[in-house]
């Protein structure tokens, strides 16, 4: 999967669940926060994390599981090409 | 000592000098705020500092512990004998920590209970019931404690190797009555280096004090014994009109009491240089339970979203991707960290049921929105901003009830009461001037952040420091004429 692929997945999923149709234009830029802007609240951190490691086969830990580590497009992109391949 | 008596005008000078007048070295400061710290905590219980103590030992040395070895893998790796020990070390801590909060808090409950339960079978009673005396700022030193324990085990953050900065962050003096409740990554690195007053900390620390003494001595301790106390004494007898507002009284009370002793906690932190973390953020905004609790006590709450809701909610058990059954937890656990009592089960069941409800009505919500966009237009219109803020705020009120009521059985009559379904006595001459100054406080308070609030206490806050000290001068003289000195101690100082 490409990188873009992911990153509409990921749109559609911010779209279906909070932002109906408006994630694109609400975050801007990939770097936008999403803390700053009100893009995920925290319920909505949790369940972005449940749907990445069960869409992606990702594993997040305790470490990782942080709010400022999901806090952007490029943050999280850049989480799940990193631990791509790492078995659950 | 309490943060607004009489004592401790006396106290902050003598520590403030002390503190700003030595050397400028971390030692020196921390050194100056534990001794302080152990003052003041000597003037409630000077026989509970030992427990207070033992359990900053305890956890210091854990910390240690998990350091020395290793740091942590990740989940997903074999388990080795090095992983192995740390959970150990971890799982002694804690429960280390919760079995001293168990002890002085929970013993006496759940024997009480458990006897019940066997008088109720017809058996006579088994377990002494102790009575003893709850250390001060346990119930708050404890959560900071574990969040300390498992930030190191997991690898979110450095244990803490010196023991006075540990043992200052465990147990500031202003924060030891009712919190904040702080966190390592954010409080540790503070106190390992050494703080500067600038003007604008202390301006900034003043000004807090100074609001949250208003609200606290002003408001809450006005309307506590002449509108809530009288008519949560004898609900039975007052009638419907008094009880919604000895209830809404008690919800400005609560809210004026608690948030007042936060902002003077955080005002006395910034006065020493330490930014201690927010803790209400105009919670009588909210527009959803939710909302409410992000805005509400949030050191506590963020504390049970990190380290109980997101484990429990994201992990591999049952409750993986279950937000509704994940608050009903929270919220029990938040019930009973409040208070070992039925009264505090029931508001906290009261609440994980309703954000449940409210979680299950909200992906109801957004099914509709994905089929038809007309439902996202009528979220955001304004009758159903209003509409969702009016029951966000009623049902928070009405769960006070069980919160405030010393029984079951007197929150059962409250409710009845508020039906319409009790006794007849009305407020009588209770108010005066100084309630509506109340109620315009604490409605002024929430509206300067709506609109354009937020622009005029800018405008405020811009003004030379000369005129803003001539309006926190008449507030002070204000304060001395109306307010009589050594106001009462605080709620939240209970739990």
């Amino acid at each position: 999967m490409t990188r873009a692929e992911k990153r509409q997945m990921l749109i559609d999923w911010l779209d279906d669940h909070y932002h109906f149709g408006e994630a694109e234009s609400k975050i801007g830029s990939d770097d936008t926060s999403f803390l700053d802007k009100g893009i995920l609240d925290s319920l909505g951190f949790v369940a972005l994390v449940v749907y990445l490691e069960d869409t992606f086969k990702i594993t997040i830990d305790r470490r990782s599981l942080n709010r400022e580590n999901f806090n952007s497009v490029n943050q999280i992109l850049a989480f799940i090409e990193a631990r791509a391949g790492v078995v659950r | 000592m309490s943060l607004v008596g009489l004592e401790f005008a006396f106290f902050f000078p003598l520590v403030f000098l002390a503190h700003w007048l030595g050397p400028r070295r971390a030692a020196w400061q921390n050194a100056v705020l534990l001794l302080a710290s152990v003052v003041f905590y000597a003037t409630w219980n000077l026989g509970l500092l030992g427990v207070l103590a033992a359990a900053t030992a305890v956890s210091f040395g854990a910390g240690l512990a998990l350091d020395v070895l290793g740091t942590p893998a990740p989940e997903a790796a074999p388990t080795t004998p090095g992983r192995r020990r740390r959970k150990a070390v971890l799982v002694a801590a804690i429960v280390a920590e919760l079995g001293l909060l168990g002890v002085f808090k929970y013993s006496g409950f759940f024997a009480e209970s458990f006897n019940a339960l066997l008088v109720g079978l017809g058996l006579p009673d088994a377990l002494p019931v102790l009575r003893l005396v709850l250390p001060l700022g346990i119930s708050y030193t404890t959560l900071i404690q574990v969040g300390y324990l498992l930030e190191v085990y997991w690898g979110r953050a450095p244990a803490c190797r010196d023991p006075l900065a540990y043992a200052i962050f465990v147990g500031f003096f202003p924060q030891l009555i009712a919190g904040p409740i702080v966190r390592a990554r954010v409080m540790l690195p503070q106190y390992l280096v050494p703080r500067r007053l600038t003007s604008a900390g202390a301006a900034s620390g003043a000004g807090a004090f100074l609001l949250g003494f208003v609200m606290k001595a002003f408001v809450a301790d006005w309307l506590s014994p002449r509108v809530v106390d009288p008519v949560f004494a004898d609900p039975a007898s007052f009638g419907a009109v008094a009880l919604w507002i000895a209830l809404l009284g008690y919800a400005t009370q609560l809210f004026c009491d608690f948030a007042g002793y936060s902002l003077m906690a955080i005002g006395t932190g910034r006065l020493f240089g330490l930014e201690l973390p927010e803790n209400f953020r105009y919670p009588f905004l909210s527009k959803s339970l939710a909302e409410f609790w992000r805005r509400w006590h949030i050191s506590l709450n963020t504390w049970l979203f990190d380290y109980l809701f997101a484990p429990l909610t994201t992990g591999r058990s049952w409750f993986r991707g279950r937000a509704g059954a994940g608050f009903l937890v929270v919220f029990l656990v938040s019930g009973l960290w409040h208070g070992a009592t039925w009264t505090y089960v029931l508001w906290g069941l009261a609440h994980g049921v309703a954000l449940a409800g409210h979680h299950a009505y909200d992906e109801w919500y957004k099914r509709n929105c994905r089929r038809d966009r007309r439902w996202v237009a009528w979220r955001k219109a304004t009758p159903y901003a209003l509409a969702s803020w009016f029951v966000t705020q009623v049902f928070f009120v009405l769960t006070l009830v069980p919160f405030r009521a010393p029984s079951i059985g007197a929150a059962a009559d409250f409710a009845k009461g508020l039906l319409g379904l009790g006794g007849a006595e009305g407020l009588g001459q209770r108010f005066g001037l100084q309630a509506g100054a109340c109620v315009l406080f604490f409605a002024g308070y929430h509206l300067l952040e709506v609109g354009a609030g937020p622009a005029w206490k800018g405008r405020f806050l811009a003004l030379p420091a000369p005129v803003r000290g001539v309006v926190y001068g008449l507030v002070l003289a204000f304060l001395l004429v109306y307010v009589p000195v050594g106001a009462s101690t605080f709620i939240y100082a209970q739990f």
